[in-house]
């Protein structure tokens, strides 16, 4: 087992029937990183993270956990799973449900320190189908950190979340980053991705499309968008030789460019009136865009 | 940071808990499941009381026989549902893959679920007991309750196996219908509601050694020493054979679907090991499955030969066994005075009512102790009741086992040897109609050799020619019994029976 490398795809092919979900895929994710995956539906991503959880075998290629076959026990004992759809027994309670999740680890958390940390106070002992969408990803959470995992897989951890639920999420992902955890994160929330991954790996039709640091990824796009309100003309601005799109926000206008000096300088010459300038460098979303165009 | 060490193997004590703990929150599911524990254990209770109490009414033979039948009933259950209807929706939900995506101890699905149906057997099997005892009132000695307890505990696990089938095979919406068209019709094909040998169709009673749940019943009927089919081996053989076939194809199709419960099976080496190894197992299953049909229907001789569960034979000499002779009768002649009070006789079980409710006849009976006795004794007895007309030969009376014992099986009751012996001879009186006497031998199926009297309003001495008797085995005597087999009302008394 490599030093720094705690999972990995070599290669890794994956079809079913004449579809490819993974074309020579490889990935591997470190010790302490936070390694966002992204792409769009049926890009490979799940593919990707059933591979490194064992329940389906590369075509070709290799997966690695702690450098060894994902199927291994002992290699998923240092894992922690928190799946995108799944149906628990709506009998059990929430404190019951990480204890039984816990019993399967070497050195698990305490269930009541999970609970804690999580503020599930309220919702331990109450059985699993009264609880919301939101408070059943929070359970579901809980189970997936409750064995002290070295590798967390988090598919869409924050949907149904209500905005305090997910800031809290956040903030136990964060720290269980600098306890040292490793974490896969797959969403749809690019927003959520900025604001965790350290970094981002864009998979589409199974192939990496790209890798890096989210400011890496970012620079893919070189773009910036600068936006405000005029009473300029849309055709004179358009015809702007930086300018490369420009849109019409009902009133307040926004242009794509390469080069937002230059726009400003024309915007403040031609227009003493222009207000509420804001000039933006370009988020996930826009590289997102830009990389799955 | 953790070192590959101090992860590589959860240690024992901690797998144990594991195993134990899933083990633990199975049983909460259940307990938390009334849809699930209510109808599984209260159903067989409830048919037991209706079919073995109220329409039994009160005869022990057809109380003991319903208690396995029931229990067997019961047994099925919670492997059926609780694997299939189970498996089924925690497939479709996306479960059994989180399970296995989790570090899931090997088998632990498995084991967990199989120790809550035996649970719940051992729970049905106790209840249905305490039932047969203080509601039937039916002659279940402890040693029996055992036997019959291990019966349904580990008979569970061939309805695990066909549950993990449906399970395995059908969506979670189909699972609750396809399990109930296995399970109420195989429990009614298999005898369960009434026996075997009494299903409408002929064929349908030839075809009762295919259901898994006619061997188990077998065995039941055989462990509390009721008449039973087949022989215990061929039934065992033909559940294994169930079980393993069953469990096979489930395993097979499970992991087709990518769902290993005992953990993924790494690829072989080019030469498909797991493959060859199911095919072996499946292709031994179906010959056990076979060898247990094939020889289902074949009668246990050793099974009692007592008059109420005799099957309606063809007439072959009662002393064409090979049974070994029988204990020699003690030197007195005396089989009940009834003057102490009781039916007791000086050795085996005393006299007893009996009727032919366990052929599936409709007579009944009822016997009692009356003061004034022949020839001025103190008391004789009385036995009165109706016969009926729902079977070919139908009987009532009173009978006597020299060999009965009350801690042992019918089956293990012995032959008495009375081949010293000239005559059998009573007192009687009645009201004036034919009644017999007849004895029974080790074949079951045999016409027992009989003997024909009135007994009339007066006492009078009744005087049995036992050596003139044709088709007596006087070496072999299971048993004695007097009464009548003609259709109606009858009453007659007995008294100071003795054996000369």
């Amino acid at each position: 087992m490599s030093g720094a490398t705690l999972a990995s795809l070599n290669a890794t092919v994956k079809r079913f029937g004449r579809i490819t979900a993974l074309d020579q895929l490889s990935l591997s994710i470190g010790r302490g990183e936070l390694l966002a995956l992204l792409g769009p539906n049926g890009a490979g991503k799940s593919t990707a993270i059933n591979i490194l959880l064992g329940l389906q075998r590369p075509d070709a290629g290799t997966a690695e956990l702690f450098g060894q076959d994902p199927q291994d026990l002992d290699a998923r004992r240092r894992v922690g799973i928190m799946m995108q759809e799944v149906g628990l027994s709506p009998a059990m309670r929430p404190r019951e449900m990480i204890e039984q999740v816990s019993n399967y680890y070497h050195s698990p958390y305490e269930v009541d320190a999970v609970i804690k940390r999580l503020s599930l106070e309220s919702l331990a002992d109450r059985r699993y189908q009264q609880l919301s969408g939101g408070q059943k990803r929070q359970v579901q959470f809980g189970m997936a950190i409750c064995g002290r995992p070295q590798l967390l897989f988090l598919d869409e951890p924050s949907v149904g979340m209500d905005v305090t639920a997910k800031a809290a999420l956040w903030e136990v992902v964060r720290d269980l980053k600098r306890e040292g955890c490793s974490i896969v994160l797959t969403t749809h929330n690019l927003e959520e991705a900025e604001a965790l991954a350290d970094r981002v790996a864009f998979i589409m039709h199974g192939k990496l499309v790209a890798s890096g640091t989210v400011d890496e990824i970012r620079a893919v796009v070189s773009r910036k968008t600068v936006s405000f309100r005029s009473a300029l003309p849309l055709d004179s601005i358009r015809a702007w030789p930086e300018v490369e799109e420009l849109q019409d926000l009902s009133g307040r206008l926004q242009i794509f460019t390469r080069d937002a000096e230059a726009v400003l300088r024309r915007l403040l010459g031609g227009d003493s009136q222009v207000r509420d300038i804001e000039v933006r460098r370009a988020g996930l979303a826009e590289a997102f865009t830009e990389l799955t165009k | 940071m953790n070192t590959a060490a101090n992860y590589s193997s959860l240690g024992s004590s901690r797998l144990l808990g594991a195993y134990l703990g899933d083990i633990k929150f199975e049983f909460v599911k259940m307990m938390r499941t009334p849809a699930f524990i209510v109808p599984t254990l209260f159903f067989p209770a409830m048919f037991y009381v209706l079919f073995g109490v109220i329409m039994g009414g009160g005869n022990p033979d057809a109380a003991m026989h319903t208690f396995a039948r029931m229990g067997v009933f019961g047994t099925m259950a919670p492997g059926l549902f609780g694997f299939g209807v189970s498996l089924a929706f925690e497939r479709e939900y996306g479960l059994m893959t989180f399970k296995q995506a989790l570090p899931t101890p090997p088998g632990s699905y498995l084991v967990a679920r199989m120790a809550v149906a035996m649970a719940m057997a051992a729970m049905i099997s106790i209840l249905l007991s305490l039932l047969a005892v203080f509601v039937a009132h039916a002659p279940l000695t402890f040693l029996q309750a055992v036997k019959i307890f291990v019966v349904e505990v580990f008979g569970v696990l061939p309805f695990c196996a066909i549950g993990l089938f449906v399970g395995a095979m059908v969506s979670g919406q189909a699972a609750p219908a396809v399990v109930n068209i296995i399970y109420l019709p195989m429990a009614f094909l298999s005898g369960l509601w009434v026996p075997f040998q009494y299903l409408p169709i002929a064929l349908l009673k030839d075809l009762a050694p295919l259901w898994p749940s006619f061997h188990l019943s077998q065995i039941a009927l055989g462990a509390i020493g009721m008449e039973s089919y087949g022989s215990f081996g061929s039934h065992v053989a033909a559940l294994v054979g169930v079980t393993l076939l069953f469990f096979t194809i489930a395993m097979r199709k499970l992991s087709g679907g990518g769902l290993y419960l005992f953990g993924a099976r790494r690829p072989g080496a080019g030469f498909p090991v797991g493959k060859v190894i199911s095919i072996g197992v499946i292709a031994i299953s179906i010959g056990l499955v076979i060898a247990g049909v094939m020889s289902g229907h074949e009668k246990v001789p050793a099974a009692t030969s007592k008059v109420a569960t005799q099957e309606d034979g063809t007439p072959v000499a009662g002393s064409s066994s090979g049974a070994p002779v029988g204990v020699a009768a003690p030197d007195t002649p005396a089989l009940g005075d009834f003057d102490a009070g009781s039916v007791a006789v000086g050795y085996g079980l005393g006299w007893q009512a009996a009727d032919d409710k366990l052929r599936g006849g409709n007579s009944s009976v009822q016997q009692k102790l009356f003061a004034g006795g022949a020839s001025g004794s103190k008391s004789a007895l009385e036995v009165s009741g109706t016969i009926g007309d729902a079977i070919q030969y139908p009987f009532g009376g009173t009978v006597f086992f020299p060999q009965g014992s009350s801690t042992a099986d019918y089956a293990k009751w012995g032959f008495m040897d009375y081949s010293k012996r000239q005559r059998l001879k009573f007192q009687a009186r009645g009201d004036g109609q034919q009644y017999l006497v007849l004895f029974t031998g080790p074949v079951v199926d045999a016409i027992p050799a009989m003997f024909y009297f009135t007994a009339g309003p007066e006492w009078q001495e009744v005087s049995v020619p036992l050596q003139e008797l044709g088709a007596l085995d006087l070496e072999r005597v299971k048993m004695i019994g007097i009464g009548t087999m003609k259709p109606g009302l009858f009453r007659f008394q007995v008294d100071d029976v003795r054996i000369e």
